[in-house]
């Protein structure tokens, strides 16, 4: 029972702790774009996140090395030290973004503008980080996180016309009329959201900091395999209702209240306040990721002792880095940057630096030396290697899609 | 870790993630050290940890400029050393029996000892071959030894080099054993990797570090790399 109880608690935080910020902006931008036209992007991220995430759990599980570690150990010092600013910067820019998603959350309830709330909310990511347990952050936020929910029930309320949206599957439907290259760049963002590096850094490492042995791959699995999905259903649903209220009006969303105003309008201030719940807990649970998946890169990549799992003082160099990303984090978006155009940054700077993430751990997934009976089959390496190709060309696609189309502005 | 006599330096040890004792993470192996016997045999001797032993592998400027930030404590550009006898066992990955805290750092003597090198000085170098690529490189070192029995039975020796055009990691692993991996990333690798050999160390190969070089005399045996 208590396994069984351990299976669920692990879904339910992997469905709310899905959704970041990234993920809240460039969906409802995308559904008040581009309607229902780009559901095979979401659905070909989250496929990708779960092949990785999966290989990257089995690597966690049975040898104790997190991602970080194989980037190195694989790559070698100069291009894993290529891959760790590279990640580090993207990272830091979804932190930012997290935090400022958190004060915009918070502005929504208070009316007190975000960049007086900022350093309250680093501070308090900070001690979260600092003090709490791993799975209490992770259990508490995730399950907060649900509050999410209240999109899927109010695109239901919305009673969207399901034969109007069976068209707009079709990835030529644009139903926007935007341009094919506008299009194809947030085509990439919305990948880029889905697939970003930091989540398997903290999966993997998460693993570590739990302890998972090579009983744990099944309950990591079903996590995986149902958790993620019903997370990528909640980012439907977010662009769902964005694609009912906003694209009919030719609305693009340009803030965080924007984002929740569907809800407002299908299900009332009660339905709002939920989702606001679900803002701030999935933005606070990203920010935490974010903020350890820094932490983590680095001290992966150099060797010296990182993780929850060990007293502070034992990991002071992990804790200092986290600190000084956290003031790094605060001091940006104090000089009054907008957070979602950091988030919008971000997501597509993460697509570039995906293959230098997932190579490694495709490879590792394949070695013996590390997974003994567990190395990948013939369908994690067909699908890992379809996913390579994929975030390849998304990699390659990015900074040309950003420039030519201004970033997404035409 | 599979059983083996015979591992490769780069892929099998370097930049590995070292244990202490009671789990606790120490550092990674930065770089390894090598010493030339008597008889002209190379072996393996230590694990070399921190910033002295990695940013030369990075670039030569950092090292540089690391050396300089340290003027003031001059044994600081200096490595600390893990003996191979420390180490308990090599997996995914280093075990070692003592703690962090108790790992020397380098004494100048022996930085200075011209009969000792490091890994990251052989990897990369030029290799002077007639029958090879004019752009190869040393890619590997092949020891004989079981990883994590060093010290206990015969000493660990570098018996061979992993030669050919390309950088150090970048074979990945797919070069040397039975790996199936992703059928397509192997075929790649080993496409790019075509022209790698392993040449054996002995009579008509010279590893001369102070030059920079390896040069083979024609007619050695090169042996493909095994897929």
């Amino acid at each position: 029972m208590k396994r069984y109880l351990g299976v669920l608690l692990g879904v339910l935080t992997a469905i709310g702790g899905f959704v970041d910020i990234g993920d809240l902006v460039t969906d409802a931008q995308v559904g008040a774009r581009f309607g229902w036209s780009m559901t095979w992007v979401v659905l070909l991220g989250v496929g990708g996140i779960c092949v990785f995430a999966e290989m990257a759990g089995r690597i966690a599980a049975v040898s104790h090395r997190a991602t970080f570690d194989l980037v190195r150990e694989r790559l070698g010092p100069r291009v894993g030290m290529l891959n760790l600013v590279g990640s580090i910067l993207v990272t830091l820019l979804t932190f930012i973004a997290e935090i400022g998603g958190v004060a915009l959350a918070l502005q929504l309830v208070s009316s007190v503008n975000h960049v007086l709330v900022v350093p309250f909310v680093a501070a308090a990511v900070w001690i979260v980080l600092w003090r709490a347990k791993f799975s209490s952050i992770e259990n508490v936020l995730g399950l907060l996180g649900l509050s999410l929910i209240g999109f899927a029930v109010a695109l239901w309320q919305l009673g969207p016309d399901w034969n109007d949206v069976l068209h707009q599957l079709a990835p030529t439907s644009n139903p926007g009329g935007e341009s094919w290259t506008t299009y194809a760049y947030f085509a990439v963002a919305l990948f880029g959201a889905a697939m970003t590096p930091y989540e398997v850094f903290f999966f993997s490492s998460g693993g570590v900091e739990e302890r998972w042995t090579r009983k744990d791959i099944g309950v990591m699995r079903a996590n995986v395999f149902i958790g993620f999905p019903l997370g990528g259903i909640l980012a439907l649903a977010i662009a769902g209702c964005a694609a009912e209220v906003f694209l009919p009006h030719g609305i693009s969303v340009e803030t965080l209240g924007q984002v929740g105003l569907p809800v407002a309008l299908a299900l009332g201030k009660i339905g709002l306040a939920v989702v606001v719940l679900g803002f701030f807990a999935a933005t606070f649970g990203a920010a935490c990721e974010t903020g350890l998946s820094v932490g983590y890169s680095l001290a992966q990549y150099f060797g010296f002792q990182w993780g929850k799992y060990v007293r502070p003082r034992d990991a002071a160099g992990f804790h200092v880095i986290i600190l000084l990303a956290t003031a790094l984090g605060a001091g940006v978006l104090l000089t009054g940057v907008d957070p979602i155009m950091v988030t919008e940054m971000s997501v597509v700077f993460s697509a570039i630096a995906l293959p230098l993430t997932y190579l490694p751990i495709l490879v590792v997934a394949n070695d013996p030396d590390y997974l003994g009976e567990h190395r990948n089959g013939r369908l994690a390496n067909v699908l890992g290697v379809f996913y390579l190709g994929i975030v390849l060309v998304v990699s390659l696609a990015a900074i040309p899609l950003m420039i030519v189309t201004s970033m997404g502005q035409h | 870790m599979t059983a083996r006599d015979r591992y490769d330096v780069s892929l099998h040890l370097l930049d590995r993630q070292i244990v202490g004792a009671a789990d606790r993470l120490v550092a990674k192996v930065d770089d390894v050290e090598l010493t030339r016997l008597s008889d002209g045999r190379l072996v393996p001797t230590a694990l070399l940890v921190g910033l002295p032993a990695l940013l030369p592998r990075l670039s030569g400027l950092l090292a540089r400029m690391h050396r300089l930030t340290r003027a003031a404590a001059a044994d600081r550009d200096l490595p600390l050393v893990a003996d191979l006898g420390l180490v308990d066992e090599v997996g995914s990955d280093v075990r070692l029996n003592v703690a962090h805290a108790r790992l020397p750092r380098m004494e100048r003597a022996r930085a200075e000892d011209p009969h000792r090198l490091r890994v990251g000085d052989v990897l990369g170098i030029p290799v002077r071959c007639a029958e090879l690529p004019r752009r190869s490189k040393v890619l590997d070192l092949c020891v004989v030894g079981v990883p994590g029995h060093a010290g206990r039975d015969d000493p660990h020796e570098v018996v061979a080099l992993i030669v050919g055009p390309g950088r150090p990691g970048a074979l990945l692993g797919y070069d040397r054993r039975s790996e199936p991996g992703p059928a397509v990333v192997a075929g790649i690798v080993r496409w790019l990797h075509r022209h790698a050999r392993v040449v054996d160390l002995g009579p008509g190969v010279v590893l001369d570090v102070d030059a920079g070089e390896v040069r083979i005399e024609r007619g050695t045996s090169l042996l493909p790399l095994r897929g």
